[in-house]
């Protein structure tokens, strides 16, 4: 295709990651993000404003929360497509209860399956969630969005783009890109450790923003690895659905012959069965890993064939303090609290993926680790980011003398996954203060608004970011920059005024209760109106020199500024 | 990197550019698809349990992807690329499906 090997890698690495890093921009950023996911819940949920706890008592408290438990009329309508004709209006065999819960989790996670009777795949299952006050056993309003955990975690890794799975795909597809434009990177330059030390912010944009696309590409080119690399694995059932396709007949003979081994049904017996103790039950996994000297909480429960013969109960271990998500489980039989296996330790392989896939999800405890994985996000989105104003910055005096208005479309867009997905995500923290608790009867559920305010600010700001691009097709800046940043600084505030005025719960008050939380995220939005409030100066300034060197040196295509 | 470097390539035609993206995109899917089947079929013939096999196809597959996309820009033959990819990603699909056939 070219000359030689730098040649193609170059090509690559200039088209593809133009074009991908676009979606890449919003997989960093919200990646990042979710990195505070249960805070940024507590943020938008102030129910949930309370101390992290234990999993409750199953007998007195999960239990009868269970057996209500039914799925709601929006997963009836999703499931509809995988029935022959209509679905049933009340689903009564429950195939699996479960809870999961983490060590920066107040409210607790819980979820049923039921069977289908009519499902074209008999063993498919209609599953239905909800969110719980694990104290009293309070359940949360279907339509209160976490905003963390259901909203910028999913968009990061599905751009909560769900029709056909398209999400999935197109962010598998960039993630490949990422790695393609790690390496093909580093094959473009020479000097690959110098570019670890050098940034000159004083030479001309197109330098500095070269000098900064590769400091933070170098710097956190293991991070920007791992994480994309990391992410293709934890989906790998999805990209390449091979044992539940071409090999699903092996799969289905695994699936029996395991369930022969470990003594854990497959099927149901169709024999009712009651449910023993499962507070003993899980009394007695406590006192097994006791045994082996390892933490005692539990982080996943589940009740598997529930109400029958072969039913049984699975208790995990929290992953606080390993990287793997959760393990040594221990399983009981249902209807007598018998132990019926003990998980072995895991394989080689197992312990490798669990090590790279539980890496990336970072369920453990370790604060300092987390932090840096938000600025491993965020030097991410530097290094994106400023590959785009490079290309811009070279191209821009070759399009305007072509004519070209490629230079105004690329820019408009570094505009909108710039500053415009941050505006985004900071209207949607705003219309969460702002929207009624109860909303009128008629309106759309209320987490559905807030999804609606996200996206609507962003395409407001992708349309400000191209009407006023004009000035680029001139090799001039985009005065949106300008006006977005002055936004933001504007905008941020108020979300951490509204926070206070609708909850009372001010920065002096949270600080001062060590309620992290909820302070640390008003803290960041006061760090982002401040950043954007120097940027939005500075860059002001400069078009302020550059219209003013633009009119002195009128007609001149080799404009210049310092 | 800039334009003026690469469109002094002769063959640098919308159509074989479009056919090194297939080539990088598809042709690697279907000789990762082949890889990760293979591999799972065979190590679970030959003893790995299941999900060990699985999650040691992706985890290998998934780096042989951008191997075999670098090299689909890389290499200096188009239709070699093609052939390679589809051709042993078909084979190690047929083996997959054989290896089953024989153990289900």
């Amino acid at each position: 295709m070219f000359q030689n090997f730098r040649l193609s890698m170059a090509w690559l690495h200039t088209w593809f990651g133009l074009v991908l890093g676009f979606v890449l921009m919003a997989v960093f950023f919200f990646g990042a993000l979710s990195v505070f996911d249960r805070e940024i819940d507590r943020w938008a949920v102030p129910e949930s404003r309370f101390e992290p706890q234990p999993m409750p008592s199953f007998d007195n408290l999960l239990r009868p929360i269970f057996e209500k438990m039914q799925p709601t009329k929006t997963d009836i309508e999703q499931f509809s497509s995988r029935a022959n004709g209509p679905m049933p209006e009340h689903f009564d065999t429950p195939v699996r209860w479960g809870a999961y819960t983490t060590h920066r989790d107040p409210v607790l996670n819980i979820f049923a399956g039921y069977e289908v009777p009519n499902a074209i795949h008999h063993d498919d299952a209609i599953f239905t969630s909800s969110t719980i006050d694990p104290r009293d056993g309070r359940i949360f309003p279907d339509d209160s969005l976490k905003i963390g955990s259901q909203f910028f975690y999913p968009l990061h890794y599905s751009l909560n783009f769900h029709w056909m799975d398209l999400g999935y795909w197109i962010v598998g597809f960039s993630s490949l890109i990422m790695l393609v434009a790690l390496v093909s990177g580093v094959v473009m330059h020479r000097k690959f450790f110098r570019e670890l030390f050098t940034f000159r912010p004083n030479k001309a944009t197109q330098r500095s923003a070269l000098d900064l696309h590769n400091l933070t590409g170098v710097v956190a080119l293991p991070f920007h690895f791992f994480f994309a690399f990391t992410g293709l694995v934890i989906f790998a059932g999805i990209y390449f659905p091979v044992s539940h396709t071409q090999l699903e007949q092996l799969h289905d003979q695994h699936e029996i012959h395991e369930a022969q081994v470990t003594g854990l049904p497959h099927d149901r017996a169709g024999i009712a069965a009651p449910i023993a103790s499962v507070d003993a039950m899980v009394a007695e996994a406590q006192r097994r890993w006791a045994e082996r000297g390892m933490a005692g909480d539990v982080g996943f429960l589940a009740l598997s064939h529930v109400g029958d013969e072969n039913g049984y109960v699975s208790i995990y271990r929290a992953g606080t303090d390993r990287v793997a998500l959760t393990g040594e489980g221990i399983h009981f039989k249902a209807s007598t609290g018998e132990v019926l296996r003990e998980d072995p330790p895991r394989t080689v392989v197992a312990n490798v993926n669990e090590f790279l896939t539980g890496l990336h999800l970072q369920h453990f405890r370790h604060w300092l680790l987390r932090w840096l994985y938000v600025l491993g996000g965020l030097a991410g989105c530097v290094c994106i980011a400023t590959g785009f104003i490079f290309f811009v910055e070279k191209r821009k005096r070759q399009y305007v003398k072509q004519g070209s208005q490629n230079a105004r479309v690329v820019d408009a867009l570094a505009v909108t996954t710039v500053t415009g997905m941050v505006l985004a995500a900071v209207g949607m923290l705003i219309g969460n203060r702002l929207l009624p608790g109860t909303l009128p009867a008629g309106w759309p559920p209320r987490g559905n608004l807030e999804e609606y305010i996200f996206w609507g600010v962003w395409v407001l700001a992708m349309a400000h970011a191209f009407w006023r691009s004009a000035p680029v097709a001139q090799a001039r800046m985009n005065p949106a920059w300008v006006d977005q940043c002055f936004a933001l600084a504007f905008l941020a505030p108020v979300a951490v005024v509204l926070n206070w005025i609708t909850t009372g719960d001010h920065l002096a008050n949270t600080i001062s209760a060590g309620y992290w939380p909820v302070a640390g995220l008003d803290l960041a939005l006061l760090v982002v109106a401040g950043l954007a409030f120097i940027a939005g100066r500075h860059l002001r300034r400069k078009t302020q020199t550059e219209s003013a060197t633009a009119t002195n040196q009128l007609g001149s295509a080799e404009v210049q500024h310092g | 990197m800039s334009l003026k470097s690469s469109s002094s390539s002769p063959n640098l035609t919308p159509a074989h550019i479009l056919g090194r993206i297939g080539a990088g995109i598809l042709g690697g899917y279907v000789f990762v698809w082949g890889f990760i089947a293979l591999s799972l079929a065979g190590l679970y013939a030959v003893g790995m349990p299941f999900h060990d096999a699985e999650a040691f196809g992706s985890i290998i597959g998934f780096l042989l992807y951008l191997v075999v996309f670098l090299w689909a820009f890389a290499a200096q033959s188009m239709g070699k690329v093609w052939l390679v990819l589809v051709g042993s990603g078909g084979l190690m699909t047929a083996a997959a499906a054989l290896i089953q056939h024989s153990l289900v």
